[in-house]
């Protein structure tokens, strides 16, 4: 409410290396940081200081993660981004489908990391993630959702119109993952697990229409295992 | 004779058998016959011939009993049809009891002995028979590795040879058996016949059917015992409902599960020996890897705590531009300890069992992207070309672990090509699979390397200064092989080497 307050990112990770080089890291970047290494500590901080993004490691010491992520969506729409170890990619799906805005792998490089919190902070803003917003307008391809056009190094391109929906999905949450269930929910109606080959082949078309090499895709980024991600604007 | 019931093993009575009896009647009327021909040109003492004669060949044929029988008849028939006064069984002259007396006493014996004779010959010939079963089981079980294949022989041999039924049963952890080989739908294993064959194993001995233990039980079964233990049980079950095993039946099973247990023991053995050589070479392997790994471990260690260590003691005596190189170096240090790190773990889970793939629909295109993508801050600008045909199917693949072969892939043509050479991928279906060529313009790779590569903790003659722990072509080949492929590595025309596997491709049908 009170833009002029620097945005608080409420910090729930029990290792201590990770939190001495989080905290001046975002401190640097302008952000307050509040720190702590217990989830019910973090369900408590969440609901009194009302943080602007929360980074949650889904290994803390006293309660599961994901029950912590359960319990936070029951009272908020804060933005929670999900630390996880690599290799652990169930992790990152459960705690997508447990209300996570997104995800970061350790190690991360503090790039990636301030890249996830400014795209968590926007699509804050814009609440309701179907707002429009303005186009969007990356590199080679811009798409207008209101006008229903895609447009690749200027030239429309002519999508079908589930290839047009997964676009449209992506562009709504520019910059974050989407998984291959919230696109077979959102495009199909429905998600049955046996249905994901869908989803790719789809994605697979789209790519040959809007990417210049669709091995080395710029636009549409492959998040192993869990989903996809539009590069961010 | 072979038939003859085990004693012991009765359950009640034999049935009275009337055909030796009916026999020793009709040879005496023969011999009666055959007598009043002779009557008239002979005296009597040649009529008692006849007689003895006609014992003679009973016995033989009809054992003991009947033998006695029909010496008996043969005095009473003597008497009465040929010793005066003909046709009374009195007698005229009392010298003619001598003759009776001598004439029993001989025909007894004749019988005995030719009974004792045949019965010799019976048990010899049963003997022969014996060793021949056992000299052909144990000419098979000396050629069949494997506990299963020997008690498939064995059980082949006496479910043959005693025209029955057998399976083998063999003790699970806790002791208690289980059939492990033969027809098991044969056999109705009841709580109660369950219970006899794990007698059988906990006290080696005999239980079940014709035995002293249940004797009506519906087969017998029979201890396997190898030297100081017992390695299991066989039941065997006669395929002719009712009927019993013949003592000498009883000794042969004995004797094959006898030579049975043996074989398995020592398979046993043989496998323990195995498996002791196999622990060997695993700890062989294990050192190997933790001297390779901890060497691969420290060096990105003792790089990144020196230039750390550096960069706080430094009082501004490093120029920016040297603060940057040690910082990457800090960076770029922490992520090869990351990959050998991911490496092991990953090589660790795969050898931790039979892998359990994810395989789904994927086409090869956003593998290789995310594979990249992966790579992309090591690539630094390294040409690097694809070549997927857009009609490539989507195969059946495990995405995270195929991605795996493509950064390994890669990450190896970086570490041994000049840092400018190009990478291309490439890759093709037909024929039922996908094959994929990952090439470079490197210097090649050593012919004497090439067998080798692929093997866990193997570093080429020519490794780099990047040098691995050796995993990632080896988790490369346990992944293909885990999608049911191979991969191989050669030469190219024109300098550097290519990479190639295939995985089967299933015609996609999205």
């Amino acid at each position: 409410m009170n833009t002029e307050h620097p945005p608080l990112v409420l910090v729930v990770e029990d290792e201590v290396s990770i939190r001495r080089f989080l905290k001046p890291t975002l401190q640097g970047e302008g952000f307050t940081v509040a720190e702590t290494e217990s989830g019910l500590d973090a369900l408590a901080m969440a609901a009194y200081q009302h943080p602007a993004v929360v980074l949650l490691d889904l290994g803390l010491p006293d309660v599961d993660g994901l029950e912590v992520l359960r319990r936070l969506r029951q009272t908020s729409a804060v933005p929670v981004i999900v630390l996880t170890a690599r290799g652990r990619d169930e992790d990152k799906i459960a705690g997508l489908d447990a209300g996570a805005d997104d995800y970061l792998t350790k190690p991360f490089s503090v790039g990636e990391l301030l890249a996830r919190i400014r795209v968590a902070l926007r699509h804050a803003r814009t609440p309701g993630e179907d707002a429009t917003g303005g186009p969007y307008d990356s590199g080679d391809l811009a798409v207008d959702l209101a006008a229903r056009v895609v447009r690749v190094r200027g030239a429309e391109v002519h999508l079908t119109p589930h290839e047009f929906k997964i676009i449209a999905l992506l562009v709504r949450r520019a910059g974050k993952v989407v998984t291959q269930k919230q696109i077979l929910r959102e495009v199909w109606g429905h998600a049955g697990h046996d249905q994901a080959h869908y989803v790719r082949l789809y994605v697979h078309q789209l790519r040959g229409k809007i990417e210049r090499d669709p091995a080395r895709p710029v636009h549409i980024v492959t998040e192993p295992g869990v989903g996809y991600r539009l590069r961010d604007a | 004779m072979a038939d003859t019931p085990v004693p012991r093993s009765e359950p009640g009575k034999p049935p009275f058998r009337w055909l030796p009896y009916g026999a020793a009647l009709l040879t005496v009327a023969a011999c009666t016959a055959m007598d009043s021909l002779l009557y008239s040109h002979t005296d009597l003492a040649n009529l008692v011939m006849v007689y003895l004669l006609g014992v003679l060949v009973l016995a033989y044929f009809q054992g003991t009993g009947a033998s006695v029988f029909a010496s008996i008849l043969s005095v009473v028939a003597f008497d009465f049809c040929f010793v005066p006064p003909r046709f009374t069984l009195a007698i005229a002259n009392a010298q003619h009891l001598f003759t009776f007396a001598v004439m029993l006493l001989v025909a007894l014996s004749i019988g005995n002995l030719t009974a004792w004779v045949r019965a010799q010959a019976e048990e010899a010939r049963a003997r022969e028979r014996r060793t021949a079963e056992l000299y052909a089981l144990s000419r098979e079980l000396a050629t069949t590795r494997g506990i299963d294949d020997l008690l498939g022989a064995a059980l082949r041999h006496i479910s043959q040879h005693l025209e029955s039924a057998a399976v083998a049963l063999l003790p699970d952890e806790k002791g208690k058996l289980t059939v492990r080989c033969g027809a098991a739908s044969e056999f109705s294993l009841t709580p109660r016949e369950t219970a006899l064959a794990q007698w059988a194993y906990d006290f080696g001995q005999l239980t079940g059917r014709g035995t002293a233990i249940v004797p009506d039980a519906e087969a017998l079964y029979v201890p396997l015992p190898a030297s100081g233990e017992t390695v299991g049980a066989l039941a065997v079950k006669p395929l002719e409902l009712g009927r019993l095993f013949s003592e000498e039946q009883v000794n042969l099973v004995e004797a094959l599960a006898h030579q049975t247990a043996l074989a398995v023991a020592s398979d046993r053995l043989t496998d323990e020996n195995q498996r002791i050589r196999v622990r060997e070479e695993n700890e062989r392997i294990r050192s190997s890897l933790l001297s390779s790994v901890s060497h691969d471990l420290r060096t990105p260690l003792a790089a990144i705590t020196g230039s750390a260590s550096a960069l706080l003691k430094d009082e501004g005596s490093i120029d920016p531009a040297g603060r940057k190189d040690l910082l990457e170096n800090i960076r770029d240090e922490a992520d090869r300890l990351g990959r050998l790190v991911s490496n092991l773990i990953e090589m660790t889970r795969l050898e931790a069992g039979p892998v359990e793939l994810h395989k789904e629909l994927h086409h090869l295109e956003d593998v290789v992207g995310s594979a990249i993508a992966r790579m992309e801050e090591r690539l630094a600008g390294r040409p690097i070309t694809t070549s997927l045909p857009a009609d490539l199917p989507m195969v059946p693949m495990d995405a995270m672990l195929m991605q795996q072969v493509f950064v390994n892939l890669i990450d190896n043509a970086l570490k041994y090509t000049p840092a400018s050479s190009p990478v291309e991928i490439a890759a093709e279906a037909g024929n039922g699979r996908m094959t994929v060529k990952v090439s470079d313009r490197g210097p090649g790779i050593p012919p004497e390397d090439l067998d080798r590569l692929f093997d866990k903790f193997y570093r080429g003659r020519l490794h780099g200064p990047t040098g691995g722990a050796g995993l990632g072509l080896a988790i490369c080949k346990a992944v293909v092989e885990a999608h049911g492929g191979a991969i191989w590595a050669a030469n190219r025309q024109g300098g550097g080497a290519v990479f190639q596997f295939f995985v089967p491709a299933e015609p996609a049908t999205p």
